[in-house]
């Protein structure tokens, strides 16, 4: 019975490799294979991943090496997100903690979070000039906000049982919040983390798309002019790769430091 | 006062100690050089409704990028529920189509901006494409999910009593799946909204998202206010538009809370 179910899911994933190398030899086909689509519109695959290899040490077009581009990428994106979930965490706890502060400031924030970060590129733009402060603030936004946002409602989301448990052994509004509230809203702040470090990457390509002179954003926009579309794919790759090992790093991190399930 | 009007009032105040705030800190501090203070801003907003920014006024500019929004939203709904439907239902398609999905998705819709200027031009058919990018792979997700957490016990005793498929289908996972799906769809919603202002911003001679950047390179701050006021005032109406369709539609898993 159990051979039988692995031999099952193991035609299944025998299947999805098969799909994926279909899928890649019908792109060899329609660009070297056949030449259907030339290599300004559509790259083949063997050209995507010479340039990818190639990008590591060759500056050109753009005048910067793959991993230039990405340690740009990051430390601007982390820096900003960073601070915003230093100012964010605390701002959200703060905010479901105190009723009148929450009544107050709900409204405003409400319209706020509506804005998508890449608005606010203009303006900081305008303040700051194009540089790392301004694309620093418009991460710092986008990535406050959606902290705020959950570990509001994680606050918001403790049983008030505990609470009543909590006050019948005499415990004072900063016990009650530091030993029940917190740890319960723990799962998700971090699930803000992770929201917050998706909403801060995409913000940052844009920001880069826009207004910048380095970062992996930059490389894409500068090598689309040219119609260099291996290098735009092979951005879009790296992009990609690297959202997606950041956030599973905060995942990790979250399941490592959170005792217990939830519910 | 009640819990409602209480409510409004402190909301009230929140939001004019706010414009205050924004007030005081243009008219005394060294920031009023730069920024607009809040009565302008609004005036702006107001007048542009009357008098045309660029080519269009306020109201054109809103529709348009509502337009461009919502015919690839709508078109992308449609396919993820459909797709989001038959991967969950099939091992077979789940088996074949999924890797594409996953390989796709952490690419953010913005990311595609360049491809799609090279493949569709400067025209609207580049920002359907990304809007659809932005919505199809969220909610085919969300209802893969949705069809999934089916109760296996329900499907089971349907079975046993003798449902056929279609009604299998149509009386249990259709009902479990449509929260997921109205989740998908608000979620979507929310990035359709960021990512056709992005779009506007780099390529584009109308729309709310050109309103700022036009301010931008005319060194215009109000009315790249302006445009963020728009902005705000319209992802606030449809978000909460979506979220009344969906307590009407999904009243029962409201309800049942």
């Amino acid at each position: 019975m159990k051979d039988k179910k692995k031999v099952r899911i193991n035609k299944y994933l025998f299947l999805s490799v098969f799909s994926i190398c279909v899928g890649i030899f019908i792109w060899w086909l329609v660009t070297d294979g056949l030449g259907i689509f030339r290599s300004n519109a559509l790259p083949s695959p063997v050209k995507v991943a010479e340039s990818f290899v190639k990008k590591w040490y060759e500056t050109k077009p753009d005048g910067a090496t793959l991993l230039q581009h990405l340690g740009a990428s990051l430390q601007v994106a982390l820096g900003g997100y960073v601070i915003g979930a230093v100012v964010g965490i605390p701002l959200g706890i703060f905010m479901a903690w105190n009723d009148k502060v929450d009544m107050c400031v709900r409204p405003v924030f409400d319209l706020v979070r509506t804005i998508p970060g890449i608005a606010w590129t203009s303006v900081m733009v305008t303040l700051v000039g194009i540089g790392f402060m301004s694309k620093a603030l418009v991460i710092f936004i986008s990535a406050m906000v959606a902290m705020v946002i959950n570990s509001y409602s994680g606050i918001k989301q403790t049983k008030t049982v505990h609470l009543w448990v909590g006050q019948t052994f005499g415990a004072s509004n900063w016990e009650l919040l530091t030993k029940v509230a917190i740890p319960s809203a723990l799962p998700m702040i971090f699930t803000g983390l992770d929201v917050a470090l998706g909403s801060a990457w995409t913000t940052l390509v844009a920001a880069e798309l826009l207004a910048s002179t380095k970062g992996l954003g930059f490389m894409i926009q500068q090598a689309r002019g040219i119609f260099r579309l291996d290098i735009v794919i092979v951005g879009m790759i790296v992009i990609a790769v690297t959202g997606a090992i950041l956030s599973s790093v905060i995942q990790f991190i979250g399941r490592k430091l959170i005792k217990g399930g939830r519910s | 006062m009640g819990e409602k009007q209480k409510r409004v009032f402190f909301g009230a105040i929140g939001i004019f100690v706010f414009l205050c705030i924004w007030y005081v800190a243009t008219a005394l501090t060294a920031l009023g050089t730069v920024m607009p203070d809040p009565i302008t801003v609004f005036t702006g907003f107001f007048t542009a409704f009357v008098e045309p920014i660029g080519t269009h006024s306020m109201t054109m500019h809103i529709l348009i990028s509502l337009r461009r929004m919502l015919v690839p939203y709508i078109a992308g709904g449609v396919l993820g529920v459909l797709v989001g439907i038959l991967m969950g239902w099939y091992r077979v398609a789940d088996a074949i189509l999924m890797p594409y999905i996953q390989m796709i998705r952490p690419i953010p819709p913005i990311a595609w901006i360049p491809l799609s200027i090279v493949w569709f031009g400067f025209s609207e058919g580049s920002k359907y494409f990304l809007i659809f990018l932005a919505c199809f792979f969220t909610i085919a997700l969300t209802t893969y999910n949705g069809v999934h957490s089916v109760d296996e016990t329900l499907v089971r005793a349907a079975r046993m009593l003798g449902a056929k498929d279609n009604q299998l289908f149509t009386s249990i996972v259709l009902p479990t799946t449509v929260p997921y799906i109205f989740s998908g769809l608000q979620v979507a919603l929310g990035s359709a909204w960021a990512t056709i202002v992005a779009a506007e911003m780099i390529r584009s001679s109308e729309g709310v998202g050109w309103l700022i950047i036009s301010g931008q390179e005319t060194g215009d701050m109000t009315q790249i206010m302006v445009g963020i006021v728009a902005i705000a005032l319209t992802g606030l109406l449809i978000t909460s538009i979506m979220r009344g369709v969906e307590s009407k539609l999904c009243a029962w898993t409201v309800r049942g809370k």
